[in-house]
This record gives structure tokens, C-alpha cells and sequence, in this order.
């Protein structure tokens, strides 16, 4: 018979792929500026705050921000994968119905403002992203559902005009701004991962695993989305229900990404097209895989964003673009279908 | 023989054109093979889609096994109706057996994987359209042809009760126009489905199909006492040889035709004013 997925082969192919990220960011962990002694890390963290740097540099500074990077890569592609099949569009990714320009103008008001306050260990910075990230894409999906029956093309064209109309205002608040505020905003706008406290880092990773595990619930019926709505209401799926779940899901864990990394550009886009070239466009596996490799891509980008110029720091968006454009042409010209070992 | 399909005294229309269809009524026996004909305009995708619950009619009512199709759940009647389209490549490059796996949707649980009985229905399905030798291929890699077996096997993978095509044989070639309707047939007669297709082509109307709907895209106006003169009829329904008449067709569709006989079936050219063979036309 033919190669049908089935629940097993499924989840011999994520073990495999966690496996692999676990590896990734075990040594990306130990990659850095300063040497680490694996040796000395064991010995634990010593009965006084200094006594052992090679621990606290590792399980302090680095684990915290591998996990993050991981997270944040996890969630944008994911939620690219979403977004593609919703929109059946292969252009999409996880902000083009606003979100980018929402959380910007959130980011660049909290600089402006000059809030300090702290929320769940996030800085007013991410709460503020976070917020307009939210509000917007609210408003994006009003407007495509307000405006008529072709409901993708309406989203699709709210969400590039709120995007353009936001794009102009934090252009506006970035010209008046004071130049110490413009540089820590144009950093944030690049993509951005910095060390998080643990209990962002624990909410925002109960969040996005949380909305990872929701959107798997949806992803054999984003397979009939793709092919069309007239098409899947035929094969018995709800719709509406399905597009709003997966929407409001993958815009959730977007805003979570960009509130703890800014916008971090390409792993939304580039990540699911290249494990679709892999393993076929079945959501089932193309959802969790994609995820597992989104993270694995942003620990690796963001360990070479520490390195590349140490003891200073790049962007992690500058490198994700870098990289990600040539290792995507290269996967494109292969046409990688034909290797079929995952499939 | 029980009727599966209902339709009571539907009309609908699109804002602003007004009533395309009005006060339609027909019902479908258990295992017929119904055609809807008619000119661009006459209402067959709107039928179509009032008979797959895609549209709710504005006045009257469907039924489906006897009970209202409002009364389905999306999953439920989609046990019970399979439609299929005209064929088209999905944006994404699903391969032939993942599109005919999707027909299994409506009886997976809460993460979509398929068990033996789906895997099954699905085989036989690609053995049934002669699509299993191209199963792992990619649909954008097929010819329109072998898409619309595709999504035939996908059909009869749903196992339901009823098929609705719409227009299944558009930009095909004549020998996979009679494979596509002799894939129905056998389906017809094989399997005891219902079909009812939407079909331009009415010599295989004629041919395959036991009863033929014709939509003739007139709009009766209200009835107006003492206004003696005779409403149009929207439609007509029956045996293929009483529905297509020369003169009907020439009356229906507004061209002359050439009139021959197969059998006990009538078959129809239409002949256009510069067509070599105009003035064989029969003039009715």
C-alpha cells in the first residue's frame, strides 16, 4: 500500500528530530567568548556567587538563553506553518498580518515612555510588543471578517495595510525620538535575544508549548484548509472553528516570540518551506517538525551572533537572514522531495 | 425505492441579480445517477452547493435521508455527501495518496490518524480509479485527466451514501471524459451510490445518467390574477429522451442542433451560422 503517515513513524521522527535540537543546543551551550570546563560546571555552583564562573556562565547566562532561542524559533515556525496553510499562501509567515508593526509600535511606546516597571520578569518593552502585537492582529482579523465573503484576501490585504499604516507611525515616533531611544529601538526591530529571568523564561515556555500542543491538534484539518474552503467544509471540517483556533493560537505564540526576542526575520518563512521540501506539506508532521527545527536554526544563529564578533553582539535577525536566504536556495535547487528518508 | 435527496420548494438567490432558482422540486431516488443541465447562469453550482450544505436555501427545504441538511453537523454530512469539483493543484504539493487520505477526515479522531478501516477505504478507492499506480506522485505532476480521477478516488474514499460532481469532465479530453463517466457508472451500479452531476455535455447526459434535471435559467415571474399567460418553466425533470428534445434544446440553450440517434438516445451537434454543416441543422 502506499506511505500513509501514521501515529508511529510520527513519533519515531520527532524523537529523532528533539534528539537532534538537544544536541544542537547542548553545544551551542558551550560555545562562547569564554571557555567553558564541562569538568568544573559538575562540581556545582560552589557555596558563594563567583566562586564558579564556568557554572554560572553556562547554567546562569547561556542554558537560559539557548532555551530561549530555542523557544523563539519554535514559535515562529510554527506559527509561519500555520499561517501558510490558513492563508494558502507560501509567501505568509508569522508576521505579515500585522503583528510586527504592532509589536514595534508597543516596543518603540515603552522606550518612549520610559517605563521600568517589570511584569512576570518581562521588560516593559515586551509587555508593551506583546500588547500591540495582540491588539493588532484583533484588529486585522476584524476588519478581513467585516469587509466580505473572501475572508483570506480581505485578511490579507487588512493586515498589509494596518501593517503600512503602523509601519508610517513608528517611523513618525522613531524621527522624534532621542537617539539613545532609537538605537535600543532599531536593535529590537532587528531581532534581538538577550538573557530572560526564569520566570519569563517559564511562562513564555508554558505559553508557546501550550499553543504548539493546541495548533497540533488542528493540523490534519489545516491539510484540507490548504486545499481550499469549499474543499474542506465538503470533507466535514468546521471551518470558521478551525480558522479561528489556529489563527488566534499562532498569533498568540507570535506576540509571546516577539515580545522576548523583537522581530526576528526569515524563521518563520525560510523554516517550513525547507522541512516541506523535506518531508512533504502533511501538517501533522510538517507542524511539530518545523518547530523542532525552527529552534535548532535560531540556538545556532544565536550562538553564532555571540561569537562571530565577540566579546560584542550581533542582532540574531542579521544572522537568521544571512544564513537562512543561501541554506533555503540550496535546499530549494535540490528539490529535496527525493530524499526520502524521513518520508 | 426510497428517496435520499428531498428538495421541496427551494429558491435562492444572490444579492443583487435576485432569485436564481425558485421554487425548485425535485426528489432523487436511492442509487440514481441524475444529471443537471442547463445554460451559464441557470443555477447548477447554486443547486449543487444548496445540495451540499455549502448555501441554505432561502425558502423551502432539503432533505437528506429524511432529515434536514440543516440539521447535520459539517462531520455528519460529510459521512453521508461527497462532492467533487472541477480539478485543480493544491497550493501545496500534496501527493495522490494524501489527497485521497484526506476523504478520511470525517471519521478520524482528535489528531487525524488514520486505522486500518481508513487505510482500506483509501486502497481500494486508488484500486477502483486505477490511480494506485501513480499514488506517491506529487498532483501537481498529473495530467487534468489523472487530477480528476484523483479527486473521484478521494469520493469514493469518503464512503458516503451520495456523490455531487460539478461539471467532472470540464477541460478533459473525449477518452478521459468517457473514463471519468464510466468511473461513475460502475460506482453507480458497483456501489449503489446517488450522483448527481452537473454536466455540459448533454449526449453523455444521455447517455449514463437515469434522469436528467434541466435548468432553463428562466425566472417565472409572481402570478398576477387575471393575467391570463403561462409562467416559463425554471426547469424540467425527467427521462433523458423527454427532456432533450430537439426543440427544447434549441429553445433552452438558444442554438440550432443536429439531431442523430445512438440507440434509443437521441444525440445532439449543435451547428453555429458557420459551422460547414449549418444548414443540416433541424429546424424546429
Amino acid at each position: 500500500m502506499t506511505q500513509v503517515l501514521t501515529a508511529k513513524s510520527l513519533g519515531i521522527r520527532i524523537t529523532f528530530c528533539l534528539a537532534a535540537l538537544a544536541v544542537v543546543m547542548c553545544l551551542c551551550a558551550l560555545m562562547g567568548s569564554q571557555k567553558v570546563s564541562l569538568r568544573k560546571v559538575f562540581t556545582g555552583p560552589g557555596s558563594s556567587p563567583g566562586e564558579n564562573i564556568d557554572y554560572e556562565i553556562l547554567v546562569g547566562i547561556r542554558l537560559p538563553r539557548v532555551i530561549l532561542a530555542a523557544l523563539v524559533g519554535a514559535a515562529l515556525a510554527c506559527s509561519g506553518v500555520v499561517l501558510q496553510a490558513i492563508l494558502r499562501n507560501p509567501l505568509a509567515d508569522p508576521y505579515i498580518l500585522g503583528i510586527s508593526s504592532g509589536a514595534g509600535l508597543g516596543a518603540i511606546a515603552a522606550v518612549l515612555s520610559g517605563a521600568t516597571w517589570s511584569f512576570w520578569g518581562g521588560s516593559p518593552i515586551a509587555a508593551f510588543a506583546f500588547v500591540g502585537a495582540i491588539i493588532t492582529v484583533w484588529l486585522v482579523w476584524l476588519i478581513g471578517r467585516a469587509t466580505g465573503k473572501s475572508q483570506i484576501t480581505n485578511l490579507l490585504l487588512a493586515g498589509v495595510v494596518i501593517n503600512a499604516f503602523l509601519s508610517a507611525v513608528i517611523m513618525f515616533l522613531t524621527s522624534i525620538a532621542r537617539s539613545d531611544q532609537v538605537h535600543s529601538t532599531i536593535f529590537w526591530l532587528m531581532g534581538n535575544i538577550t538573557e530572560k529571568g526564569p520566570s519569563a523564561l517559564g511562562v513564555s515556555a508554558g505559553c508557546i508549548l501550550a499553543g504548539t500542543v493546541g495548533l497540533f491538534g488542528v493540523s490534519h484539518r489545516l491539510n484540507i484548509l490548504s486545499l481550499g474552503e469549499q474543499e474542506a467544509k465538503s470533507l466535514g471540517v468546521d471551518t470558521a472553528k478551525t480558522q479561528i483556533v489556529a489563527f488566534a493560537l499562532a498569533a498568540f505564540i507570535t506576540a509571546i516570540a516577539v515580545s522576548l526576542s523583537g522581530l526576528v526575520g526569515f524563521v518563520g518563512l525560510v523554516v517550513p518551506h525547507g522541512v516541506r521540501l523535506v518531508c512533504g506539506p502533511d501538517h501533522r508532521q510538517l507542524l511539530p517538525i518545523s518547530a523542532i527545527i525552527g529552534g535548532a536554526f535560531l540556538v545556532a544563529a544565536d550562538t553564532l551572533a555571540r561569537i562571530i564578533v565577540a566579546p560584542a553582539q550581533l542582532p540574531v535577525g542579521v544572522i537568521t537572514a544571512i544564513a537562512g536566504g543561501p541554506f533555503f536556495l540550496v535546499l530549494l535547487a535540490r528539490h529535496s522531495r527525493k530524499i526520502s528518508w524521513l518520508k | 425505492m426510497s428517496s435520499i435527496i428531498e428538495v421541496k420548494n427551494v429558491s435562492f438567490g444572490y444579492f443583487p441579480q435576485g432569485s436564481i432558482l425558485q421554487e425548485v422540486s425535485f426528489d432523487v431516488k436511492v442509487g440514481t445517477f441524475l444529471s443537471i443541465a442547463g445554460p451559464n447562469g441557470a443555477g447548477k453550482t447554486t443547486l449543487l452547493n444548496l445540495l451540499c450544505g455549502l448555501l441554505r436555501p432561502q425558502a423551502g427545504s432539503i432533505m437528506i435521508e429524511a432529515a434536514r441538511i440543516q440539521s447535520y453537523s459539517p462531520r455528519r454530512l460529510a459521512q453521508k455527501i461527497a462532492v467533487v469539483r472541477q480539478e485543480f493543484v493544491p497550493v501545496f504539493d500534496f501527493t495522490v495518496a494524501e489527497v485521497v487520505s484526506m476523504a478520511r477526515t470525517p471519521y478520524l479522531g482528535t489528531f487525524g490518524f488514520d486505522g486500518k478501516i481508513d487505510r482500506e477505504a483509501v486502497s481500494q478507492a486508488l484500486e477502483a480509479t486505477d490511480t494506485a499506480q501513480f499514488a506517491m506522485r506529487p498532483m501537481k505532476n498529473l495530467s487534468g485527466g489523472e487530477r480528476q480521477r484523483v479527486f473521484i478516488a478521494r469520493a469514493l474514499a469518503q464512503n458516503t451514501a451520495i456523490m455531487l460532481l460539478d461539471e467532472p469532465t470540464s477541460f478533459l479530453d473525449l477518452r478521459h471524459q468517457v473514463h471519468i463517466y464510466d468511473l461513475l457508472k460502475a460506482a453507480q451500479l458497483e456501489k449503489g451510490k446517488t450522483i448527481v452531476a452537473i454536466t455540459h455535455d448533454i449526449n453523455l447526459a444521455a447517455q449514463y445518467c437515469d434522469e436528467i434535471l434541466l435548468l432553463t435559467g428562466r425566472r417565472p415571474a409572481k402570478q398576477r390574477p387575471g393575467n391570463g399567460t403561462e409562467n416559463p418553466a425554471s426547469y424540467f425533470i425527467g427521462k433523458a429522451k423527454d427532456i432533450f428534445s430537439p426543440a427544447q434544446i434549441q429553445d433552452v440553450f438558444g442554438v440550432r442542433v443536429f439531431t442523430g440517434k445512438v440507440g434509443n438516445e437521441n444525440f445532439f451537434i449543435p451547428l453555429g451560422r458557420f459551422a460547414k454543416d449549418s444548414g443540416q441543422a433541424n429546424s424546429s
